[in-house]
């Protein structure tokens, strides 16, 4: 999904959170978003999720604005993984059966994500009793499961320990190899940056301040 | 000090003996209350959660109306509903005052307010990181509003018990429509404020026993599902 910005402008207030007068991100391949606190990155990826609508300026995907059947191709993990009430099953068989996909398939997919994350054991699990990275992997199952074109994600490595961001890079990478998918993550790690993106944004008090040149 | 005394004692007799007059009073409460909590809360528990997590102009005047209404007195909603029911009124021809239809419909217009404004205030304040999370995974606005019911399940249920305890434990209103006529629309609490009256202290004092038991019931209710949460 090709995303274009322009003119974006985003206020709390009178105070500017975000002041941006053009970007691109290119379509399947990984954008690493990375800034000091402060600097707008949770806000830009709000609005790139459509849940943020009160900006100025333009954003398309694909050429084409906004809409609510994008909620349907555009997903987003957050820092602080907010899992449903239920069993881990069916927590991540949710987008699916929103989708009024057949039984089946719901049992087959939600399996096979389950199984490629390593939290297949976790299935019977009440999602309270999770560790914080077995949390961010059924958040991340729940958001992949779905095959969106666009996977945006808000620092979602920041507070797991290191076997589960190995887990959740290995995927995402194999999605965006597998199902081009875009992929725009917010990361304060730059080793993972590195390792993980295509591309890497710096953002600085609302401004895109470096492009590529990190690289 | 002894009459008091003497009225408890003849009040838990007269529950043990299964009184016919007083279990019937006590069924009547419960069926009016219930009724009136069921019918509310099936308003209520949609249009709070769409309002909570709704973005509206004048939101806040809205909210502090609601607030107030939450409040209103039942004596009002009795008399507002009694001239609606009355002979002359504008539904007068559906002979409905003096009916425990009209208790039931004086303590839905009652409550509804109260069971609004909870709904509406949880779904504000919890109702959003859902919505949120919802819309990410592709979920359209109704299905994000059963999420978002089904999220907070535990919630709703305890404030459909506090809607229910409001329901049970006012007198105003039934007594304005209802009349408290014997066997027919005679409540726990419009007995208990007759008795009195009467000096009859130990059934007063049975059916108040039975108010603080049901309130102890819902109390226990909402600290168990608090507790589990």
């Amino acid at each position: 999904m090709d995303i274009e910005i322009k003119n974006l402008k985003k206020y709390f207030g009178t105070k500017m959170i975000l002041d941006i007068e053009e970007l691109k991100f290119k379509k399947n391949i990984i954008t690493g978003i990375i800034g000091p606190n402060g600097a707008g990155k949770s806000t830009l990826i709000n609005i790139l999720a459509g849940l943020d609508k009160e900006y100025q300026g333009s954003i398309t995907y694909n050429k084409e604005k906004f809409n609510d059947s994008m909620y349907l191709d555009i997903t987003l993990v957050f820092q602080k993984p907010y899992l449903l009430n239920r069993k881990v099953y069916e927590d991540v068989a949710y987008p699916l059966k929103i989708r009024k996909l057949k039984k089946s398939v719901v049992k087959e997919k939600t399996n096979e994500i389950l199984k490629e994350l390593g939290i297949y054991h976790l299935r019977d699990q009440k999602s309270t009793q999770l560790s914080g990275g077995e949390a961010q992997k059924v958040s991340l199952a729940r958001a992949v499961i779905i095959e969106p074109e666009l996977i945006l994600l808000d620092e979602p490595t920041s507070s797991i320990d290191e076997d589960s961001i190995s887990t959740l890079e290995r995927v995402l990478k194999e999605y965006n190899k597998e199902y081009n998918t875009t992929i725009i993550i917010i990361t304060h790690d730059i080793e993972q940056a590195y390792r993980l993106c295509d591309e890497i944004i710096f953002l600085k008090n609302g401004r895109v301040e470096d492009k590529d040149g990190l690289f | 000090m002894d009459y008091i005394l003497q009225g408890l004692k003849e009040g838990i007799l007269l529950l043990f003996k299964l009184d016919k007059e007083l279990y019937r009073i006590i069924f009547l409460s419960v069926a009016v209350s219930s009724t009136a909590t069921a019918l509310s809360s099936f308003l209520a528990i949609p249009i709070g959660v769409y309002l909570g997590i709704k973005r509206f102009r004048l939101k806040g005047l809205f909210s502090r109306i609601l607030y107030t209404f939450m409040s209103i007195p039942s004596v009002v909603v009795g008399l507002l509903v009694a001239i609606s029911l009355s002979r002359r009124g504008p539904l007068g021809s559906l002979q409905l005052l003096y009916t425990p239809t009209a208790m039931i419909i004086a303590q839905t217009i009652l409550v509804f307010p109260l069971a609004l404004g909870l709904v509406y205030n949880l779904s504000k304040n919890r109702g959003k990181e859902i919505e949120k999370i919802g819309l990410t995974l592709g979920a359209r606005r109704f299905d994000v509003i059963i999420l978002i019911v089904r999220e907070l399940k535990i919630y709703l249920f305890i404030n459909v018990i506090t809607v229910f305890s409001r329901a049970i434990s006012e007198v105003g209103a039934v007594m304005i429509v209802g009349g408290n006529i014997k066997g027919h629309t005679r409540v726990i609490t419009t007995s208990i404020a007759m008795f009195n009256s009467m000096g009859s202290y130990s059934r007063a004092i049975a059916l108040g026993l039975v108010l603080l038991l049901i309130s102890f019931l819902i109390n226990s209710i909402i600290y168990s599902y608090n507790k589990e949460d």
